[in-house]
């Protein structure tokens, strides 16, 4: 009864003095609540989801919450299929909550509103439904029109201002990487300071080491005037990283984009990549566990304007979603970018 | 031969075995595994596959391969796609669809059947080509915008909470079980696939047969990818990729040599029992897809090895000889 007028309370602040008032009527999760949830990252075997799945965990112990937080996911090569077979099997074992980053586009949507149906809360982090049918929220890591910003601003600092840049992204129909190329492309057109970098290509190494390596390689070969690739994805930019430094093309081509510290560290002080940006995946999966806690727990509604406090992170609110119309999320934000001198502490 | 049927049905004994320790195993498991609605899901998570396994069964008693099948469903998906999006009738677009499966399987049946290049090759090449369109059709987009009554098919039930699919299923399995196993042109596949030489040599038109079936395949194909359009509501250029592998594991581990000339439709049928009650078995148990796939490719060495075994004892190890090479 006590969350219930906490929540109201909250409810009528916001819907008399908006956002600003927020703060003073964020909802407090009762810990102890027993709700089984499932983690379901892209797939297997990337450390990032590791990571995230580690945050998540801390968060579960926090909350004291007596049920089962499960980390599965599907096989690289079955991504599609296998997510939304977890996402069927969530609802019929009759999980609280499935927590996606969606590789499935919107395929995943008719399983995952069979999911809701059932009474299972779907939050997607780190990659959203498309068309957001399906999804309660999303937890978006950073804003992801300032993503398009802060990697133009990465290019423009290696570039000294002028050259060619080429993209290499993951798969062709993640959406958060789709959006975040958009957002650049659109920084690119749109600012004067930008109007000497050329993009010249946007190529996919689908996430995985060897294939973004060979692209990586091709893309220097297809363009010789090439300055910098923007691989806007941790298996992408180490790749790229690895195949300048292994074919010595460290001073022509540079390689940028979001990475982990750790994976990157010796190619920032060597030089091949220069310069990058992150933000951090058990922080994302901290905040996924508590909204998908709240909102299976009953505690939180998922209306918009609604605000909660995220454990050590502090408070949020759920917002609309400014890219995807009619859908909702929860900002994270900001991120680091990483160079030679501070990459070496972020990588320990 | 006797021997050879004896071997066959023990091997199907086999498998009903198998079968049924899984079912026993997976609902003492788990209490939601039985459930109706649970068993549709078994059935919808994999029914493209499946339908194309029985299809699949004809082509390699036949002795051939065809390695296209999941690159002709994705062609499919993506032009229904493509098609809907350009404003084309939801009904004329799955004509189309299925005409493309009729021609690309003509394509297949013409090089394999009439020039006589082997299928491995010939459908190897179509993989790619299948695929190469479908990618060119939808370039890096995802197409989500088809009629309500399409997604309505794929998602939910038509009779008694049963979805189109499923029924589509069961009505092409029967047709499929006459032709081959109570038809001329089912024995015609089973001799054609033992040996197409001795064939030819008593009167039948082989590459019209090996045609027909193959033609078959890229139709059936089509109509799968079509399904999973609907089912997922939505289609990129990377759907049903790497399906193929999926499908020719279940119809081997149904019993049908890869060599051809033995193997039933009721063998398949038990593997894709087997393999989806496993699969959801194990996804109610969490196991991660690793360890899924670990354990049908154990299961299918085993029923590799399991008739070689029986084989050698039954012929001596003398009719082996000849496969090894």
């Amino acid at each position: 009864m006590k969350k219930l007028t906490g929540i109201t309370a909250a409810a009528v602040l916001l819907g008399s003095t908006g956002f600003a008032a927020a703060a003073d009527g964020a909802v407090s999760l009762e810990s102890g609540k027993d709700i089984d949830m499932v983690l379901l990252p892209k797939f297997l075997g990337i450390l990032v989801f590791d990571q995230a799945n580690e945050g998540a965990q801390e968060a579960h112990a926090e909350l004291g919450n007596p049920g089962e937080l499960l980390f599965v996911g599907p096989t690289p090569e079955n991504s599609t299929a296998g997510q939304i077979e977890i996402m069927t099997t969530s609802a019929t074992q009759g999980q609280g909550a499935v927590m996606l980053s969606n590789n499935a586009g919107d395929q995943i949507s008719p399983s995952a509103l069979a999911a809701q149906k059932a009474g299972t809360k779907v939050v997607t982090w780190d990659s959203p439904i498309p068309s957001g049918e399906g999804e309660d929220v999303f937890v978006a890591q950073v804003d992801f029109g300032s993503i398009g910003v802060v990697m133009a601003d990465m290019a423009h600092s290696i570039l000294d201002g002028a050259g060619e840049m080429a993209v290499l992204s993951a798969t062709p129909d993640a959406s958060n990487q789709n959006a975040w190329i958009a957002s650049m492309k659109e920084v690119l057109e749109s600012d004067e300071k930008y109007a000497d970098i050329t993009l010249v290509d946007v190529v996919y190494g689908d996430d995985q080491a060897e294939v973004s390596y060979n692209r990586a390689l091709a893309l220097v070969d297809q363009h010789p005037d090439l300055g910098v690739i923007m691989s806007p994805t941790t298996v992408g930019i180490q790749a790229a990283a690895k195949a300048m430094q292994d074919e010595g093309l460290c001073e022509q081509v540079r390689v940028s984009g979001l990475g982990l510290p750790s994976e990157m560290a010796s190619y920032t002080m060597n030089g091949c990549a220069p310069e990058f940006a992150l933000w951090d995946f058990r922080d994302l999966g901290y905040l996924t566990y508590y909204t998908a806690y709240g909102l299976a727990s009953g505690q939180l509604t998922g209306e918009l304007g609604e605000t909660f406090t995220a454990g050590r992170m502090g408070d949020y609110t759920i917002e609309q979603d400014p890219g995807r119309e009619g859908s909702k999320r929860i900002l994270m934000g900001p991120f680091t970018v990483y160079n030679a001198e501070n990459v070496e502490a972020a990588a320990k | 031969m006797k021997n050879a049927m004896n071997r066959l049905r023990s091997w199907e004994g086999f498998l009903l075995c198998a079968l049924i320790f899984i079912i026993l195993m997976n609902a003492s498991l788990s209490h939601q595994f039985l459930s109706f609605s649970n068993v549709i899901n078994l059935f919808q998570l994999s029914i493209e596959k499946i339908i194309v396994a029985l299809i699949m069964t004809f082509i390699i008693i036949n002795a051939e391969i065809d390695l296209s099948v999941g690159s002709m469903m994705g062609l499919s998906a993506c032009a229904f796609g493509v098609l809907v999006q350009q404003g084309v009738p939801g009904g004329l677009a799955i004509l189309i669809c299925l005409s493309i499966g009729v021609l690309g399987g003509a394509l297949n049946g013409w090089f394999i059947a009439k020039v006589g290049l082997p299928s491995l090759v010939v459908t190897l090449a179509t993989l790619i080509g299948f695929r190469g369109l479908a990618r060119v059709l939808v370039e890096d987009r995802g197409i989500n915008d088809f009629p309500d009554w399409f997604d309505a098919l794929g998602q939910k039930g038509i009779i008694a909470g049963v979805p189109f699919a499923l029924i589509a299923f069961v009505v092409l399995f029967v047709i499929l079980y006459v032709v081959l196993q109570r038809s001329g042109f089912g024995r015609k596949t089973y001799v054609i696939g033992t040996n197409r030489d001795v064939a030819d040599f008593a009167g039948v038109d082989t590459a019209r047969h090996k045609m027909i079936i193959f033609i078959a395949s890229g139709v059936i194909s089509a109509f799968a990818g079509l399904l999973y359009a609907a089912r997922v509501g939505a289609v990129r250029g990377d759907v049903a990729l790497g399906f193929e592998l999926d499908i020719i594991t279940i119809v081997l581990l149904g019993g049908v040599s890869i060599f051809g000339g033995t193997g039933t439709l009721t063998g398949t049928l038990l593997a894709i029992l087997i393999v989806l009650s496993l699969r959801n078995g194990m996804a109610l148990l969490n196991v991660t897809g690793h360890i899924q796939t670990g354990v049908i490719g154990l299961l299918l060495i085993a029923s590799v090895i399991a008739p070689r075994i029986d084989l050698s004892r039954v012929f001596g190890g003398g009719g082996q000889q000849r496969t090894q090479k």
